[in-house]
């Protein structure tokens, strides 16, 4: 029972820093429908910016996430008015290929300001656990799942208690009627891009103290990130928290009980299965047009 | 909370597209720069052109075998460049995948119209990388794809240009531990690695040796290239148990491995890893310098070796890169050594298939040593083993060319100073 508990920790806790990226895609997405393939990206831009301050420092990773994620808002901010304001109107297809410029374009300038040698970031606790009997629970896993829950309730309760949180939700579901009311589309358009994007960033800080990291690791990132949004159903922050834990399980338990050989392939074939039954995800909504031959 | 956004039929189908387009990024890379162009005139420049992997997950080892490569030309040119012309390298960036380099290697051919072509880094990319060479029957000598699988295919434009293939890379370290007084040998192994073409014939090497005397192995798994989190498998390991620990890596899942294992609390009394001890500063970097205590791993350089012309390569990389050249590096500086040995050899660049049967027939000093090959380009000799100690790198076997007779007695995490 002890090792399965161990694993089950493990899945939660890489659930968690998974959840925390994945809500910024998805809420990109449900307001706007840009899927940002640029997501990985900012995500490993948040880690080497976390890497900078560390190493020029001495700050602890995690707390600089207080200073860097307003600066991953503003790059997020700046690069929605400059590069996916123009074609927001533009066909999904035209978005999905301007944002994978995007991420070879942000590839390449990180290349160029930090090298493409591996980076990695290890404050004192960075290799450190705390144990309970048995089970052990990684310390930088623990902060980093702690901070990710943190900033969900903060962007649950922006979305649910806050007047921006409304003009979002509105724009998201009738941008024509939001438009009625006062609400400017462009404006909160231009927010939610920069705050999915800090979320990224502030994620990026949180994976680098995990793992090693060099420009092009958004690879990676991006098809686990499309993958869970999927699975809990895009659009849905629900989904999204939903689908990262499972995905996160996913991996740790195959990696124990089938094979490490297999842990990347497995929740991509569970993401599979879901669809086939639930094609809108698991939170997703079905909607009258789905059950209209095309 | 409710959905954000009701999807509908078209969006879903952009979706799709998203999909794909993840799938694509995960596939596909960036072409990279160049630097020279080929020239059909005899008397002028010699443009030899390589792809290698300057970004994605080998980029490590790849800017590594970029800066041989540089050094190499470098120092040609200064002597007078070969056969009295000067070297252009053209060298693009395959982005750690293999359909780039395919596509990079037909391009360099019949693009570009290199003269000559070098090799890659790792297996992974070598194995499609000289099948585009043979076909097109030009000298692929390469650094670092010592794969068995490389050598099975019958090419006769093929050399590989270090030491021995990998699955005897671990051997003199995997006989050394057979040797170890019956109290200090370890009786049980784990063998974690990394599913590659190099990684899984290095450690199946020094466990069948292991095997064969009686260290009995109680983990043996692979884990896929893109693994990120290491930390299920150090549980899993530590469960097992083993005295010895032999870790099949590149870089990256050897760093995430390794931290993995602290994590756990689990330290076994020996560690072994492939290719990521091997990159001196930056590893002990990512791990922590007071962790590499005692890590043994097989190398093929040594930058205090007294091999011909390797004082003068490590003077010249320091010059130009600073520092002490990484393995990468001088496998790549030894690649470039091999190719000049045969164009020198034959007196002309005109026959391909001429420089080939050059190397077969003949031994080449480098700076890693005399190297030979049988008729399938796969090299004859013996590794170096090499052993943390200190913060620094000793080169520990075989015992005519350690650099200390003193070898410390396992893996020691925190002991380092």
């Amino acid at each position: 029972m002890e090792p399965f508990v161990q694993n089950l920790i493990l899945g939660l806790l890489l659930g968690g820093v998974y959840a925390l990226v994945a809500s910024g895609l998805t809420l990109i997405f449900g307001v706007m429908r840009v899927i940002n393939i640029a997501h990985g990206a900012f995500l490993i831009l948040g880690a080497f910016v976390s890497y900078t301050v560390w190493n020029w420092l001495g700050f602890d990773p995690l707390l600089c996430i207080i200073a860097t994620t307003p600066v991953i808002f503003a790059i997020g901010w700046v690069v929605y008015r400059v590069i996916v304001s123009p074609i927001r109107d533009a066909p999904m297809s035209s978005t999905v290929l301007l944002t994978f410029g995007l991420a070879l374009v942000l590839e390449a300038v990180m290349g160029f300001i930090w090298g493409n040698n591996s980076t990695s970031v290890r404050p004192s606790y960075a290799d450190e656990s705390f144990t309970i009997g048995e089970l052990f629970l990684p310390k930088a896993q623990v902060y980093g799942g702690l901070i990710a829950i943190v900033v969900l309730v903060a962007l649950h309760l922006l979305l649910t208690r806050t007047w921006l949180g409304r003009a979002i939700r509105a724009a998201a579901s009738n941008p024509t009627g939001a438009q009625l009311v006062g609400i400017t589309i462009s404006s909160v358009a231009a927010l939610v891009f920069a705050i999915g994007i800090a979320t990224a960033g502030a994620g990026g800080a949180i994976a680098a103290i995990l793992y090693p990291f060099v420009p092009g690791s958004h690879y990676q990132w991006i098809a686990r990130l499309l993958a869970i949004v999927v699975l809990g159903g895009l659009g849905s922050m629900g989904g999204a928290v939903l689908g990262a834990v499972m995905f996160g399980i996913a991996e740790t338990m195959t990696a124990a009980y089938i094979s490490p050989a297999w842990a990347t392939a497995v929740p991509y074939a569970i993401v599979f299965a879901v669809l086939l039954v639930r094609p809108q995800g698991l939170l997703g909504t079905k909607l009258r047009d789905d059950a209209v031959a095309a | 909370m409710a959905p954000l956004l009701h999807l509908g039929r078209r969006a879903r189908s952009g979706i799709t597209l998203a999909a794909v387009a993840g799938l694509a990024l995960a596939a596909c890379g960036v072409g990279g720069g160049d630097d020279g162009s080929s020239s059909d005139d005899s008397s002028g420049p010699i443009t030899i052109g390589a792809s290698l992997p300057l970004t994605g997950e080998f980029s490590q080892p790849g800017q590594a075998a970029k800066q041989g490569y540089e050094v190499w030309r470098e120092m040609v040119n200064a002597d007078g460049g070969l056969l009295g012309r000067q070297v252009n390298l053209t060298i693009k960036d395959d982005a750690s995948n293999q359909n780039t380099i395919v596509a990079d290697y037909n391009a360099l051919i019949s693009q570009d119209q290199v003269d000559l072509l070098l090799g890659t880094f790792s297996s992974l990319l070598n194995l499609p990388a000289s099948s585009v060479a043979e076909k097109n029957q030009m000298l692929y000598v390469e650094p670092a794809g010592g794969s068995p699988e490389m050598f099975t295919r019958g090419y006769k434009y093929l050399f590989f240009t270090q030491q021995a293939p990998v699955d005897r890379q671990g051997e003199v370290f995997a006989n050394w531990i057979t040797q170890l007084p019956e109290n200090e040998r370890p009786t049980t192994a784990a063998y974690p690695t990394l599913d590659d073409p190099f990684a899984i014939p290095t450690s199946q090497g020094i466990e069948d040796i292991l095997a064969k005397n009686g260290v009995k192995t109680v983990y043996r798994e692979t884990y896929a290239i893109d693994t990120k989190n290491f930390d299920t498998i150090a549980n899993e390991i530590k469960a097992a148990d083993p005295d010895l620990v032999v870790n099949g890596a590149i870089f990256e899942d050897g760093v995430g491995l390794i931290r993995s294992m602290l994590k756990a609390d689990f330290a076994p009394q020996w560690l072994y890893q492939s290719t990521a001890p091997s990159l001196g500063a930056q590893y002990a970097d990512a791990i922590g310098a007071q962790n590499t205590e005692g890590v043994m791993f097989a190398i093929s350089h040594a930058p205090e070796a007294k091999t011909p012309g390797n004082p003068e390569f490590v003077a010249k990389y320091q010059e130009m890169f600073g520092g002490l050249p990484p393995e990468d590096a001088a496998d790549a500086y030894a690649s470039g050594q091999v190719l000049q040995a045969a164009i020198e050899g034959v007196g002309s660049i005109d026959d391909q298939a001429a420089l080939a049967d050059w190397l077969r027939d003949n031994q080449v000093e480098t700076i890693l040593g005399p190297l030979s090959w049988d008729e399938n380009g796969s090299p004859e000799g013996d590794f170096l083993i090499g052993q943390w100690q200190d913060g620094q790198v000793e080169y520990v076997l075989p015992n005519d060319v350690a650099t200390t007779d003193h070898i410390v007695m396992g893996w020691k995490p925190g002991d380092a100073s």
